[in-house]
């Protein structure tokens, strides 16, 4: 016996998550537009698709320039000098710092947000709008002043360097996966968790089978975002983690200062783009998983 | 699912009872709590170390003694903070449009929105350091579209480093476009086809729908997304400090200059500017925040 | 719109008195950790009897060197050559990349502000000029510990390169890694009839206008082409005396910044702005937006020009009344918790093999630092026998009429009378 419905309501349950649109998700507009419209249409999205590609162009093309100097529109040779350069100094073990600093960074800032999150997404939390607003907080804080402060404190504290960079990036990503659970729960319907509990679920059962599925893509998307904080973070990991941590953005920052190294930069920068690339393609994936779902 | 689940009749966070008040606050206050804590610690620690910094009551050499003269230089103060403030709200008002756009392409999920997702997705992890460096070979004299229309750097505008501070808001309005359009787009997701549909259905305009429903469904993220780009701008070095003129300069860049500067007496005058962005980005977020609830209490 | 503000009201609760007091505890906690006065750190000297207790305490010891990462080919030294040779000893050498020494200094300031004494992040740094003299004043460098390294025997102890660095005594705080000379570069097919002073060059500049620039002050770079230009327009420089004061200052810089006011229409944008780094000096000359630029680092002059960054008809001026010289050096911060470590990494970087290696163009091309007549004749001939770069002269050459660096009190007073008068046109 099961908590599940009739086949009935599984059909239109699978028929819904099939029609909920994702970003990404190519949708099915319920007109087409025509003639100037969608001319306007056509022009708009190049245009905004060359706002956000003209940047990469000078990486592309710099990632595999072995030399190319001004006027030459194209690289005068092509080569893989620059990723050899690139590990060299040390990439790929900094590749691997960085996304074990992400994930720890996203693998606590996102579930301690939408904690977060759900109590002040419901009345009754003491002092809502002064945590609200302490939780937005380190949103408001310049990096600078934020590292010039904190570190001594932390120094003073005997705080372990690896803990402290982890603990400044986890506050630093809390504004922004407590923001995007909040919009979340927001939009969540408490009917579905109640139903399960007068069904006579208990509430690690509900939790774990209706609330956490029923999330799912919040979370992931919170995840994302509090994942970007940590993977490109200069200064934190610097300062505050006082070179224990050497993470890609610290090598980039590194090279880039110094003249000559545009192509390793270029290649640097770009295979910092893929990881989180990969991940956001795992988030528009992540579905409101069918509650209820047979284990 | 093997067993049946008992009945009981504990009340939890998620299945909440209707009475007992206080029990339901004393779970929400533990479930806050650990978000509460660190930022607490790190927020409270930050500033109240910087703000004994800036009066001179944490020293590197010599005794505490209480100071304001850091905060003195006022007529640099004026112009800096002007100047940031200039940047800040020209780069995120381009953000904000270009960003409620972009995510309206992205929504309408056609072939158009699926490119548009994949490059704003791109741009939103380019750490700012690196966009500052790409933004610059890009527009620079010589750089890559200077090099491409065959233009030759004399007769190339001063994007970089020139008195507009274009390359500067250019990178912010590219960096933080991408970001705003990604939380829009995560608030939007959602719920907007069963609005958008209902409008379609009830016969709503193209236009119609983007100005009533899109819009005002999108805008208090936008709000939210634009104050923390606004912040971030106001509060970041590392791009005007690579792509920026070097008079007058941006408060961050000044902090940046003094902090790292050959006396060490300079240091207290980095930690007041330090405090002078925090106020400043308080006051202008604070105002949006306010701008925010009239919004929801005007609807 | 279901959506909810962060800063929406709450209805007001009984039970609020949980979160409150627990912030006001944060909140003190926190502050009462950071304010306390400067912790005194009184200068620590090394604790070590004789070379041999350093090489006893130094093994297994991790050595971590905070050092500029923008150099590749420095990079490539550092992990190639010297750190296998520190392995050798039993010290692993791991370098920490930075995009500016001052970020080294600054995690050092923080240990000490902190209290930290004897655990810092920081064992090595590469430094010199007004990181050590900023660091000296805050007593974060270890002292007295160079006596003590044998490769020390090969260095002269009467060079005043390497006795003061920038006017501030050495005092065996840092130990000397390489020599550098202040040049300036220019592209021999766009000028063929180089200047041969400095103030032929500000003359060249003024014929030429936009083909010249410098970097903004306080860049390493550009001020020291302030001084340089301090000591041609007061006539040489034992006109200006190294040590600062006021009356030096207001007497002789007049001079100076109404020669760069004169120079700025014809420098490179009319000089309404100025490269922020030495690097975006580089660039602009990379790209041949100006003809000629200058470099305290001629080193790497050698490689930009091989891989074809820089044109290869890029060639050092040497200047009839001589340039700056300097010398930089290892630091030890006062509070590192591997001194020995550090120490043994800066003795081997002393050494006879390391500086030939390290002195040779595809390598790095630094100029050595030990005294050639000091060596036994085999290990003279292993310098001798060093291939000549085809771009930089060598050191014998560039050093010749080298002048003195003066007091580093004078570096932050010429930088921000240069933003106020230059920069800001007032």
């Amino acid at each position: 016996m099961t908590l599940s419905t009739s086949n009935v309501d599984m059909e239109r349950a699978q028929r819904e998550q099939r029609e909920r649109r994702m970003p990404g998700d190519a949708g099915r507009p319920l007109s087409q537009s025509r003639g100037v419209m969608r001319t306007a249409r056509i022009v708009s999205t190049v245009l905004v698709a060359l706002w956000f590609a003209l940047p990469f162009l000078p990486l592309v093309l710099w990632s595999f320039a072995n030399s190319w100097s001004a006027p030459d529109v194209l690289p005068m040779s092509v080569g893989t000098d620059g990723l050899t350069a690139a590990i060299a100094n040390g990439a790929v073990a900094a590749f691997g710092d960085s996304l074990l600093l992400s994930l720890i960074v996203a693998a606590i800032a996102t579930p301690v947000g939408a904690m977060a999150a759900r109590a002040l997404s419901r009345h009754g939390l003491p002092f809502g709008r002064l945590v609200s607003v302490l939780l937005f907080s380190p949103v408001l804080l310049p990096p600078f002043a934020a590292v010039l402060g904190i570190n001594v404190v932390l120094l003073r504290a005997w705080v372990p360097p690896e803990i402290g960079v982890i603990l400044v990036l986890v506050v630093v990503a809390i504004p922004y996966t407590t923001f995007s659970m909040l919009v979340a729960y927001a939009a969540y319907d408490d009917g579905f968790d109640e139903a399960a509990r007068t069904l006579g679920a208990t509430s690690r059962f509900a939790l774990w089978r209706i609330h956490l599925p029923l999330i799912a893509p919040a979370l992931a998307r919170s995840a994302f975002l509090a994942f970007l904080v940590g993977w490109s973070d200069y200064l934190v990991t610097l300062v505050v983690g006082g070179g224990q941590l050497v993470t890609l953005p610290l090598i980039i920052a590194s090279s880039a200062s110094g003249i000559g190294n545009e192509s390793s930069v270029a290649v640097l920068s770009l295979s910092a783009v893929i990881p989180p690339l990969i991940l956001l393609g795992l988030v528009s994936r992540a579905r409101n998983l069918n509650p209820g779902r047979q284990s | 699912m093997t067993a049946v689940p008992t009945v009981t009749t504990v009340t939890t966070p998620l299945a909440p009872g209707p009475a007992r008040p206080r029990r339901r606050q004393l779970r929400a206050a533990l479930l806050v709590l650990p978000a509460v804590i660190p930022v607490a610690i790190v927020v409270i620690g930050g500033v109240g170390a910087t703000l004994l910094q800036s009066l001179g009551l944490m020293p590197l050499v010599g005794a505490a003694e209480l100071s304001t003269a850091a905060f003195d230089d006022t007529d640099e103060l004026l112009t800096s903070a002007l100047l940031s403030l200039s940047i800040a709200v020209v780069s995120t008002a381009i953000a904000a449009v270009v960003g409620f756009f972009t995510a309206v392409l992205i929504i309408s999920g056609n072939w158009g929105g699926r490119i548009v997702t994949v490059l704003s997705a791109a741009a939103v992890t380019v750490p700012h350091l690196v966009g500052a460096a790409t933004v610059g070979l890009l527009l620079s004299d010589s750089g890559v579209l200077a090099r491409l229309f065959g233009i030759s750097p004399d007769a190339w505008p001063a994007l970089v480093a020139g008195p507009t501070w274009f390359a500067v808001i250019a990178e912010y309005a590219w960096k933080e476009s991408a970001f705003i359009a990604l939380i829009i787009v995560g608030t939007l997701a959602t719920r907007i086809t069963s609005y958008d549909e209902a409008a379609a259905v009830l016969g709503a305009h193209r236009s119609a729908r983007l100005r009533l429903v899109l819009f005002p469904l999108a805008a208090p993220s936008l709000l939210v997304a634009s104050a923390i780009a606004f912040a971030y701008t106001l509060g970041s070095y590392e791009v005007a400090w690579m792509l920026g003129a070097t008079y007058p300069e941006p408060l961050s860049v000044m902090a940046l200059r003094l902090f790292n500067t050959a006396s060490l007496t300079a240091r207290p005058e980095a930690a007041a500017i330090g405090v002078i962005t925090v106020v400043l980005t308080a006051a202008v977020v604070g105002a949006a925040m306010l701008g925010l609830r009239r919004m929801r209490a005007w609807r | 719109m279901p959506i909810r503000n962060p800063f929406r009201r709450q209805p007001s609760t009984t039970a609020r008195r949980r979160i409150l007091p627990f912030l006001a505890t944060a909140a003190v906690t926190a502050v009462a950790l950071s304010a306390c006065s400067a912790p005194t750190t009184a200068p620590r000297g090394p604790e070590f009897f004789d070379w041999s207790d350093v090489q006893v305490a130094a093994d297994g010891q991790t050595v971590k060197l905070w050092m500029w990462g923008g150099d590749d080919q420095g990079n490539a030294y550092v992990d190639d050559v010297l750190a296998p040779a520190a392995a050798a000893q039993g010290v692993t050498l791991e370098r920490v990349p930075i995009a500016d020494t001052k970020d080294a200094l600054n995690r050092v300031f923080t240990e000490l502000q902190a209290g930290r004494t004897t655990d810092g992040a920081v064992d090595l740094v590469w430094i010199n000029g007004d990181n050590f003299r900023t660091g000296k004043q805050a007593d974060a460098w270890l002292c007295d510990w160079t006596g003590l390294l044998p490769n020390m025997a090969a260095v002269s102890d009467t060079d005043p390169l390497l006795t003061e660095d920038f006017g501030t005594p050495v005092d065996g705080c840092e130990a000397p890694w390489h020599k550098a000379q202040f040049s300036f570069v220019y592209n021999s097919a766009t000028v063929p009839n180089p200047p041969t002073t400095i103030e032929g060059i500000l003359e060249w500049a003024e014929a030429n206008p936009g083909r010249f620039t410098y970097p903004a002050a306080p860049d390493f770079t550009g001020s020291a082409f302030l001084r340089s230009v301090l000591y041609s327009e007061s006539g040489g420089h034992e006109n200006v005396p190294s040590a600062y004061s006021d009356e030096a200052f207001d007497e002789l810089s007049p001079a100076l910044f109404d020669r760069l006011e004169a120079l700025t229409p014809s420098l490179w944008r009319e000089g309404s702005t100025y490269p922020a780094t030495s690097e975006q000096l580089t660039k602009l000359y990379a790209d041949g937006e100006i003809d000629m630029m200058m470099t305290y680092g001629p080193a790497t002059l050698t490689a930009l020009v091989e891989n074809g960054t820089l044109p290869d008809t890029t060639r050092v001026l040497t200047v009839d009344d001589g340039t700056l010289g300097n010398a930089s050096f290892f630091g030890i911060p006062s509070n590192s918790g591997n001194i020995a470590g550090a120490m043994v990494v800066a003795n081997e970087a002393l050494s006879v093999e390391q500086q030939v290696a390290k002195a040779d163009p595809t390598v790095w091309g630094q100029f050595t630092v030990l005294d050639l007549d000091a060596l036994s004749t085999a290990d003279r001939a292993l310098f001798e026998a060093l291939p000549q770069s085809p771009v930089v002269p060598s050191f014998d050459v560039l050093s010749r009429n080298a002048n003195p660096e003066l007091s580093a009190e004078w570096v932050p007073a010429l930088d921000e009378a240069w933003r106020t008068r230059i920069a800001a046109g007032q």
